[in-house]
Parts: C-alpha cells; structure tokens; sequence
C-alpha cells in the first residue's frame, strides 16, 4: 500500500460510514413512515440553511464537542480510554461560575482567563482520581471515568439546589455570572463566541504537540505500545499516562466553562445533553486526528442545529438524531474493522 | 518429487495458493503427508512453511487449490473442522490457561472429558494417565502450568492434541524454545507417535535437528515448492543451499561468523565473569576497567526471585554470551542492564545510555503502525541534536534512519516505510541498527536472530562481531541466547543463566554438551 493510499484511507473510510449511515438512518425513517428525503432536507436547512444558522447554531452547538471531542482524542490516542468527559465538563462549568461569581467587580481581562481556568482545573482534578486509580492500583479507568460522571452530575444538582442556588430561589440554577465574564462574541451580530475560537486552537495546539514534539511522540508510543515505549523509547510510561488524564481532564473541564461563559451564563441542572458521551464518536470518527475533530465537532453540530429543524418542519421527532448519532459511531467501528481487514496488515508465512 | 502411489495419504496438497494482500505466502504448492512418517517442513522466514502448516491445520484458507485429508478433498474452514478430521496443531505459542493444571487444561479441550450434561466423565483421569504412558509423555498433571517449564508445558500441549484419534500432527517450531537434551526427549516422543501411524509435520528451521527426526523433508522458498527428500540422502549443505537459493555470504549459521580471532585480555581472566569474592579488583585491574559491573543482584518478581546473586564484568571489545533456556531470568537480566529494571538487591553500575536488543521484536523493539522514521526516534527523540527549540526535527531523524536503512540493508522502499510492511529480519536489522545508535559503551542483544532466516542470521551476527571489534570506539556486547551455536560462534566469554543463578564457563568447557548440562541445571546452577 502506498503512502498516499495510507494517508486517503482512514479519510475515505470516514465518508465511507457517514455514507453507510445515512443510507440506514434513510432506510429506517422511510420505515417508520417519514419520508426520508423531506426529513434530510430539513435538516440540512436546519444545520446549513443560511449563514445565520451555520455560525449561530450549528457551530454554536459544535463548540462543546469540539473541546470535550478533543479531550476525548488526545486520552485515547495515549490509551487512556476517558469516558468520563461529561464529568469533567460538569466539574468544569461548576468551577467556571462559582470562581465568576465569586468576583463581581473584576475586569473582563482578569474574570474570564479566571473562570476559563477555574474550569480546566476542575475538570483535571475530576480527572486526577481515575488517573491515580489508574497509576496507582491498576484500576481500569473505563468504570472509573464513567463513574465519575454520576458523582459530578449529583453534585451539580445538589449545588444547583443549595448552596450555589440563584438568590431569587426559584429555579434550581445559579445566579448569573458578571457580564464582565460572557465570552465575546466571534463575529458581529451572530451567536457565534470566543469559544469556538478556543476551540480551534486547542485543536492546532495538540496536533503541534503530537506529531511535532517530543512529548507527543511518547504520547503516540505509549498509545500504539505501552511495552515498547518502555523497552524502545526507554522511557517511563506512567507520567505520559498522567499527562493523558490531566490534559483530557482540562480539556473536558474547558469545555464545560466555555458553554457556561459563552452560551448559558449560569450552571442548571442538564447543562449537557450528554456532549461528554457524543464527544467519544465525535473523536473516533476524526481518527483521534485533533485537526479532523474540528471537521467531525462540526458535523455533530449540525446534526444536532438541523434535529430541531427536523421535527418543526418534517415531523421528525428529534430523538431521530440521536439514533442517527448512534448509527455513526457503529458504522465507523465496523468501516475501520473492514478497513483494516481489506489493508491485510499482519500475518507472514 | 517423491510419490507414494499405493500408500494412502495422510493429508495431500495440491497446487495450494494463499495470499496476504500483496504479499504471495504460498504459490502453488504441493505437498504430501504418508501415515506414521516425520515430515520435516523447512525454510527461510518467510518461506510459507508455518502458513502451509495453518492450511493443514484449517487456520487459513486457502485462495486456491485442494486439500485432502485421509484421500478426501475437504474445505477447512476452522481449525474445529480440521480437529473433526484429525489434524491437531501445537503452535509456536501454547495455547494453554496458565492458572489451570495440566490435566484441566488437557480436560478443557477434549469433548470426550465431558458427559452430555457437563460434568466429568467418569474414568477420565485414567484414560489421560493412559494415553500419557503410551506416547512414553513425562506430565506434570496436577500443578499449574504457569508454574512448569517450556519444555514441560509443550509436552501437556502435545498431550492435550493427541488424547483424541489423531491423524496429523503439525508441530510449529517446536524445538525453538527448548534446550539440547529436551529437543531429545521431544524426538523420542515424536517416534512414539510416528510409530502408532501418526503423521506428523515437524516445522522448523534448524537443518541438523530436522535431519536427525524426520523420515522425509521437504524445502519452501519464497512460497514455492523447492524439494521433498528422504532425510536420510540428503546432506545438511544441500538443504541450506535450497533454502536459500545460492550460497550464502557466511555459510549457515553456526559456521564462522569471525570468532577467535580476537585475542589479548579476555583470554587471560582467569574467572569469566570478572570476579566474585576476592579475587574481584584484581581481575578488574588485570584488564581495562569495565563498562558494566553488577554486584550480587537479585530481584523479585511475582513474589519470587528472578534474578539471585548475579556478578558479572563486561569491557569494551568483548561479547559476553549468556546461555540458557528461556525463562531463566535472561529477560530480566536484560532489563537490568538496560537500566529498566532497578535491581532489589545488590549493586548495579551501568553505562547512562545502553543499546538493547529486546527479545519480543514486535511487542518491544518496534511499534508495527510506526514509520521506520519513528522507529528510529526512539532512540533519538530525547537527544539536543534532535530537536530544534521545543519542535523534534523530523528531516534530520529522517535522515539518520534512511542511513540506518542503507548501512543495515534493510529491505523497504523508505525510511517513511510503516515497520508492519518490513519482513521479520528486516524489521529486526533496523531495531539491530536502533540500538546501535544508541551503544555508547554497552549493547545488551537478547535472542537476536530468533525467527531470522539465514541471510538475516548472519548479517545480524556479522554485525554484532564486527561493532565489538570496532576500536576505540567500540562497546562491550552481552549477548543472551538461547541458541547454543550462536553462543558459542560470538562469544570470548561464556555463563550459563539456569533458575536465576548466572554460572561461569570455563574455556575448556565451551562446547555444546557441558553448557547444555549446565543450562538444565544438571550441574552447579542449583541449590536454593
């Protein structure tokens, strides 16, 4: 196989599944009685039916994956299987208002690098506890991370009903966080925030740091072989794992006060419709390749913008999305195996 | 090629094909297997000796061609389809539970160990005791078999493929793991089996122990049918030269890669590991000083000692060889000198930066969906002069490996070559090349050529005799094999690694038989 048949395939397999997805999802809608073309079309106006929409919704709603898919890469592309990014972004959106809040009178230059670093702190100490599990006692972080989403979205709704209560007591939601502390906006009469922006970056950054430096390549090694990072790199494997859970964490953690600075301005209970969970296709489709997660965060994103669309206009309920959200993650699994399978690597006579 | 019209075949394969995406394992070939015979199946790596046993043995199937099981065509397609007709594989890697004995694991496998309902048949134990005594099997039935040794192990394997009317006995390399006086006892099995009608195929590739167990041999190269012989008329020279296809540079391995002719310092130390006890400074100060030292080292693993009272000198310009059985503690005395493993007891002074050959090229020495670029960089990624600022520079590591890719002729497009499309001794000259990057002052290669076919053996041994003989520049080598020839054609000194114990060789015993004795513990290595 050429190198630039390597280089096309993993591309090709992608459009490849979301190819075989849409074919199902088009089979399974025509079967429960929604015509499928009308339903698609919906969508897509919903997603990329006017600039308005694009930048407003679709990548409004992109930003969260995006971070939390990014997270999500960058742990599994060193093995660490971080399920947990939807705790970490609760952690991380909890800490955002609670260290806005808690300057009233600070300047934007001061109140939103402090909340947006509250927030990956937080989500690298939610992080921090399957990690050293991990490290430590040769848990498995599968059930730790996930686990640790239960305990975070129960604190969020226990916080959200006492002590960080809005002073008006009526809903079970924070105070507002200062104005000083709202994301600016991207571009001039749109919805769009800084937030996206961050996202980008955090994108460009890793891929810098994976293929360019010298601690991404361990990253890499101790991804593709934990044993031979030890005996071939000669180094040791545990704090490149550290570094794995700690920067997912912060990521996740960023994620989560991205979206309460930019979009909500204040933490409620069911911040997240599960972008902690959609953020694990969102990187699988992409490959754990940062730069496609930005591609991919987007696609999500508009699945998501044209799903409302989808249920006013077709009379699609939009629980279809998440079906279809699903039937990406599947398709992308079984294209890779097939993949792989059609590249027959391995086995020599 | 020989025919056996009026005896029934075993197993026959006709003009059998079998591809791996661009790569042909198989072409065409044919091959014929005769009731209680030993077929030795010999060639380089690569030639498609272990892809036609996993044909027979229904782990691959064929793109084209027939397979005949007991004059019937049949289509494999699973090794159970293959067990239902009688043939029975015992792999390179056992297939067996560590934790359970070796009579559950001999149960595990066996529908006959099982009533209609799940529980034991009755009488069972018995009937594998049988069975054990008839085949002439030495079996440890009642300890785990994590706890017994490889040879031991093999033999429940061997058991547990036999207990059921067996037809085809494939045998994977089988006497790689074992050492001198255990591939004996493996042969005498072997008759055993052969005798009761057996046939079995025997993979392999050293020539003179295939010579001394089967009744026929037949050569793959590159795919292709080359030869079927009686091993009786024909010599060991004429199979190599069919093997390879021509003489080769260095003759076969084991014939003379360049031993002995260094001569000086090494030659004269009176105890070969530099000294245990008194008389340690003065032998340190008779030589050059060393470049590694260990003293009285031992570690634990699992709760045992891997490594006990362990001393040993190694200087610039000499191989060490290090003889044994696998899993002797070898694996661990490598990871000590290569500064992985922190011993537990005793003292260990090592160069900052140790080439090391690892054992498990594939698990260890290289990452397969690596470049050979990247490969490479495991070396070189934590040096100065392969970074520019914080950024790793690429070109100039990309340089160093198409250089590596040059001096160790490895076989590849460029050095931008993902290391899965290498062969296996391509793959292991550029970890080979890697670690030589790397050896300031000390190389530790740890089974080199294992899997390697002839070419690569001796370009991979050339190179290890040459960098000790390489000036001043030069590193001391510790060479860990289980191969005896290679110990002995590499070495200026020689120790036996038996149960975790390092024990000298003296110079009048470099030869085959009394460091097979030692490698088995039968002399000097013991005691708790």
């Amino acid at each position: 196989m050429s190198t630039r048949a390597r280089a096309l395939g993993p591309a090709m397999a992608t459009a490849a599944a979301l190819l075989a997805t849409l074919a199902v999802a088009a089979a399974l809608l025509a079967l429960g009685g929604h015509p499928p073309g009308d339903a698609f079309a919906a969508l897509f106006r919903g997603a990329f039916g006017s600039w308005d929409r694009f930048v407003s919704f679709t990548l409004v709603r992109a930003t969260p994956l995006l971070l939390t898919g990014l997270a999500v890469a960058f742990a599994f592309k060193a093995r660490v299987w971080n399920i947990g990014a939807e705790g970490q972004l609760h952690a991380g959106a909890l800490a955002a208002v609670a260290a806005a809040v808690a300057m009233p009178g600070a300047p934007a230059l001061v109140l939103i690098p402090a909340a947006l670093l509250a927030a990956a702190a937080a989500g690298a100490l939610w992080a921090s506890v399957p990690a050293a599990m991990k490290t430590g006692m040769g848990v498995g972080e599968v059930i730790t991370t996930l686990l640790m989403n239960f305990v975070a979205l129960f604190m969020a709704q226990f916080l959200v009903q006492g002590p960080l209560r809005e002073s008006r007591g009526v809903f079970n939601q924070t105070d507002e966080i200062p104005a000083a502390a709202h994301l600016p906006d991207l571009l001039p009469g749109t919805r769009l925030h800084l937030g996206f922006l961050i996202g980008v970056l955090v994108a460009v950054a890793l891929w810098l740091h994976l293929t360019r430096t010298p601690g991404g390549f361990r990253v890499r090694a101790v991804g593709a072989s934990p044993r031979a990072a030890e005996v071939s790199g000669r180094f040791r494997v545990r704090p490149v794992v550290w570094l794995a859970f700690l920067a997912s964490g912060a990521i996740a953690g960023l994620a989560g006060g991205v979206q309460v600075a930019g979009v909500t301005h204040r933490m409620y209970e069911g911040l997240s419709p599960g972008w902690g969970y959609t953020a694990i296709a969102v990187a699988l489709l992409a490959r754990l390749n940062p730069l496609a997660v930005v591609v991919t965060a987007v696609v999500f994103g508009a699945l998501s913008a044209g799903g409302g669309a989808m249920q006013r206009d077709a009379g699609v309920p939009e629980v279809w999305v998440r079906g279809i959200e699903a039937l990406v993650i599947l398709a992308v699994l079984a294209v890779d195996r097939s993949w792989q399978a059609l590249a027959g690597r391995g086995a020599r006579g | 090629m020989n025919t056996h019209g009026s005896v029934p075949s075993a197993a026959r394969l006709r003009d059998v094909s079998r591809r791996f995406g661009p790569v042909t394992a198989l072409d065409g070939v044919s091959f014929d297997l005769v009731p209680g015979e030993i077929h030795g199946l010999l060639g380089e790596n690569g030639a498609g000796k272990t892809t036609l046993a996993r044909v027979l043995g229904g782990l691959l199937v064929p793109d084209g061609g027939r397979v005949e099981i007991g004059g019937r065509v049949v289509a494999l397609r699973n090794a159970r389809d293959a067990r239902a007709l009688g043939v029975a594989m015992v792999h390179q890697h056992f297939s067996l539970v560590p934790r359970f004995t070796g009579f559950e694991n001999v149960a595990l496998f066996d529908r006959g160990a099982w009533t209609g309902r799940g529980a034991a048949a009755p009488g069972y134990r018995d009937r594998v005791e049988a069975r054990a005594g008839e085949l002439g099997l030495e079996v440890e039935l009642d300890v785990p078999v994590s706890e017994l040794g490889v040879g031991a192990r093999q033999r429940i394997e061997i058991l547990k493929a036999l207990m059921s009317e067996t037809g085809v006995l494939l045998l994977d390399e089988p006497t790689a793991v074992l050492a001198p006086r255990e591939v004996d006892g493996l042969f005498a099995v072997l008759k055993e089996v052969s005798g009761a009608g057996t046939a079995i195929v025997l993979v392999a590739h050293k020539l003179d122990e295939v010579l001394a167990a089967a009744d026929r041999v037949t050569v793959l190269r590159r795919g292709r049918w080359v030869l079927t012989e009686e091993a009786a008329s024909v010599s060991a020279g004429e199979l190599a030269e069919a093997m390879v296809g021509g003489a080769v540079g260095g003759g076969v391995p084991g014939v003379g890669v360049g031993r002995g002719k260094r001569v000086g310092w090494a030659a004269q130390v009176a105890d070969p590991l530099g000294g245990r006890g008194e008389g340690a400074d003065e032998v340190a100060d008779a030589g050059p000083p060393p470049v590694a030292s260990l003293r009285n080292v031992g570690t634990t693993r699992d709760g045992r000692s891997a490594l006990r009272d362990v001393t040993l000198d190694v200087r610039r310009g000499e191989v060490l060889g290090i003889a044994g059985v696998d899993g002797n503690g070898q694996r661990e005395l490598a990871r000590v000198l290569a500064g992985v493993r922190t011993p537990d007891r005793g003292r260990a002074i090592l160069p900052e930066e140790v080439g090391w050959i690892p054992q498990d090229r594939s698990g260890e020495g290289l990452v397969n969906g690596f470049t050979i670029s990247e490969n490479v960089a495991f070396a070189l990624h934590g040096r100065d002069a392969c970074r520019k600022g914080p950024w790793l520079d690429w070109a100039g590591i990309a340089d160093a490996a198409a250089e590596l890719v040059r001096e160790m002729d490895v076989r590849a497009t460029s050095s931008a070559a993902p290391a899965s499309v290498l062969s296996g001794g391509n793959q292991q000259k550029v970890v080979t090349g890697r670690e030589f990057l790397r050896s300031g002052n000390l190389l530790v290669a740890e089974s080199p050529t294992r899997g390697l076919d002839v070419k690569a053996t001796v370009a991979v041994r050339s190179r290890i005799a040459a960098l000790a003989r390489d000036g001043d520049r030069t590193p001391g080598v510790v060479l860990i094999s289980a191969d005896l020839d290679e110990i002995l054609e590499l070495s200026d000194r020689i120790a036996v690694m038996a149960r975790g114990r390092l024990v000298p060789v003296p110079r009048d015993a470099h030869n085959r038989r009394d460091i097979g004795e030692l490698m088995l513990g039968a002399r000097g290595a013991d005691a708790p």
